[in-house]
């Protein structure tokens, strides 16, 4: 069951110029999340910015004193008052909250395609993976530019495969992580079962999910969306979904989701 | 009013709105509570005053296109579009969860069309566990134009009348909007109609826009505006309400803090609704219950209803929009 409680940020790190990891602590939430769920984070105390902002959990640590990371970009008020958190502040936090990924079946080899920010969910997920000890994931990461893909230690010290494509060309293959993943698919054995587990920004989601149907490849996505609530009152996060003749049904992307398979959302 | 300071025992919070009692004055506003089982994890529904329903329609309805909400200077715009269940459903499912609750439950009903307030109010009297229903008049009347019910005084005065006649067995609330150019008019007309209790303000119409695109943000274009931003605008309208209409308030807009809420009671609430908040703090009520009651005792009040209407205006005020 989610709790909210003030946590204690315990480290505050930059890991670039707009990139931060933030280690809080909470015993409940560290005990009680799975993979792919989020937390709703007070940014600030008073009413500028009034809203929380829901945050992928990057990782449980290991120890039992309870810590969650969660890793973030800077893009607007909320995530720059964020980052002026310092070590012994108290944020509000709110989880964990969502549906959280199904974890493959035996056999199925996990694909973890990230775009930008969306990594941060991914290393929670690649833990659970390998106490799940199936075959090991591999990760197609693209960004804008080569100071947007973070969190690379992480993976390769994991010995997890980590291929990299950005916009403008300055690291990896040039262009989106489609291009990645097309290459991926083209490669792959007819005996290979895979399952990609996406997280980006919307447009990325649309179109990594319209890659994965056009080759029947099991596909979850990650959805991000406009949350105030995150437990499921306000209804102001939904994502359009196939309906009927009456129109597109609306799902809550906070309590329906966050995950969801390709084919139940209608980006 | 000057009480005698007493520090000894706990406040007593109970407040009587017409036909309707509650355990204290702090009651969770529709659309921000869900259908009350959702806040089970954060609070226990037994320390609040009441809670009203997300608003219920004949047919449930799925709503607008995202997206919904954007956030503003302190507050958010809304344009949800009355999603819900539907108030078959609400009665055969979240009501009978709500059993022994031991709060208020008060269901917020909506209509495109007299008729359906009518039919929604009918379904809803002498339901089991439910206390008062509250009449959400800034749907839009399609009847009329789309113009929303709360704005014209007849269409009031006749939609409130017939939902009184078709549930007359339930405390009947009336929440005003405030687009409108004088409230206390509404207020008025409400009363006429047959209102028990008048609750104010729903959301104040705006809008937002994507510089970068140059559209709206909203899908609906235009929303609701709530949050702190808006206090100072629907406590002006308590005030003005109190002093035009003899019926009893639950006031809201923008309540982030227990002061708040003791303002709203001050301007003539005899109870308050928290909306908002609840999405920030899905613990803020019933917090707000404990902070008023230890205001009280920090101040010696010994029964919170003694604060309503309290408000000292200079001599000379006179009722109406004043020239500012």
């Amino acid at each position: 069951m989610p709790s909210d409680s003030p946590a204690p940020v315990v480290r505050h790190e930059a890991l670039n110029r707009d990139h931060f990891l933030l280690t809080l602590e909470s015993a409940r939430i560290a005990r009680e999340a799975r993979a792919g769920q989020f937390v709703m984070i007070q940014t600030r105390a008073g009413s500028d910015p009034l809203l929380r902002r829901p945050m992928s959990i990057y990782r449980v640590l290991p120890g039992r004193r309870g810590l969650i990371q969660i890793l973030y970009k800077v893009v607007g008020t909320g995530t720059r008052y964020l980052s002026q958190q310092p070590r012994g502040a108290l944020l509000g936090t709110l989880g964990p909250l969502g549906n959280g990924f199904r974890l493959p079946e035996p056999g199925t080899r996990p694909v973890l395609v990230a775009g930008g920010i969306g990594i941060a969910i991914f290393p929670f997920l690649a833990e659970a993976l390998r106490k799940g000890r199936g075959p090991s994931p591999v990760l197609l990461y693209g960004g804008r530019s080569k100071r947007d893909l973070v969190a690379l230690d992480f993976f390769r010290s994991r010995r997890i495969p980590v291929r990299l494509a950005t916009e403008d060309g300055s690291t990896g293959t040039r262009g989106f992580v489609t291009r990645l993943l097309e290459t991926l698919l083209a490669a792959r054995k007819a005996a290979d079962h895979l399952e990609l587990f996406v997280c980006g920004p919307t447009p990325m989601l649309k179109a990594v999910g319209a890659v994965a149907t056009g080759a029947g490849v099991a596909c979850q996505l990650a959805l991000e969306s406009q949350m105030p609530c995150g437990i499921g009152v306000c209804l102001g996060c939904v994502v359009p979904c196939p309906g009927d003749a009456r129109g597109p049904l609306f799902r809550r992307v906070c309590t329906e989701g966050p995950i969801f398979r390709a084919s139940e959302v209608a980006l | 009013m000057t009480p005698a300071r007493r520090s000894d025992g706990a406040t007593d919070l109970r407040v009587q709105l017409g036909p309707l009692r509650l355990k204290n004055p702090v009651v969770a506003a529709s659309g921000t509570f869900g259908y009350g089982a959702e806040f089970r994890p954060y609070l226990d529904l037994n320390d609040l005053g009441g809670f009203v329903t997300k608003g219920l329609s004949l047919l449930p309805r799925r709503g607008n296109a995202p997206p919904r909400t954007c956030e503003t200077a302190s507050g958010m715009l809304n344009a949800i579009g009355l999603a819900n269940v539907g108030v078959e459903a609400f009665l055969a499912e979240k009501l009978p969860a709500l059993r022994g609750c031991g709060t208020a439950v008060i269901a917020n009903v909506f209509g495109e069309t007299q008729d359906e307030y009518v039919a929604v109010a009918r379904r809803l009297n002498g339901a089991p566990g439910l206390d008062a229903i509250e009449l959400n008049l800034s749907c839009p009347n399609t009847e009329k134009g789309g113009l929303a019910f709360g704005v014209s005084p007849p269409v009031i005065r006749e939609v409130v009348g017939a939902v009184r006649r078709a549930a007359p067995d339930l405390p009947l609330i009336v929440k005003l909007t405030p687009n409108i150019t004088d409230v206390a008019v509404a207020a008025t007309a409400a009363k006429e109609g047959g209102a028990d209790i008048l609750s104010l303000v729903n959301t104040f119409l705006g809008m937002a826009i994507d510089l970068k695109t140059r559209r709206p943000v909203l899908d609906n274009v235009v929303g609701g505006l709530s949050g702190p931003a808006i206090k100072p605008l629907a406590l002006y309208m308590v005030q003005r309400v109190r002093s035009a209409v003899d019926l009893p308030i639950m006031g809201m807009g923008g309540i982030a803090n227990c002061r708040d809420a003791l303002e709203f009671i001050v301007a003539g609430s005899a109870a308050v609704q928290v909306g908002t908040l609840n999405f920030v703090d899905p613990g803020a009520t019933t917090r707000l219950v404990r902070e008023i009651d230890a205001w009280c005792r920090g101040e010696g009040v010994r029964a919170v209803r003694d604060l309503t209407g309290t408000l000292r205006l200079p001599a000379g005020t006179t009722p109406g929009p004043a020239a500012v």
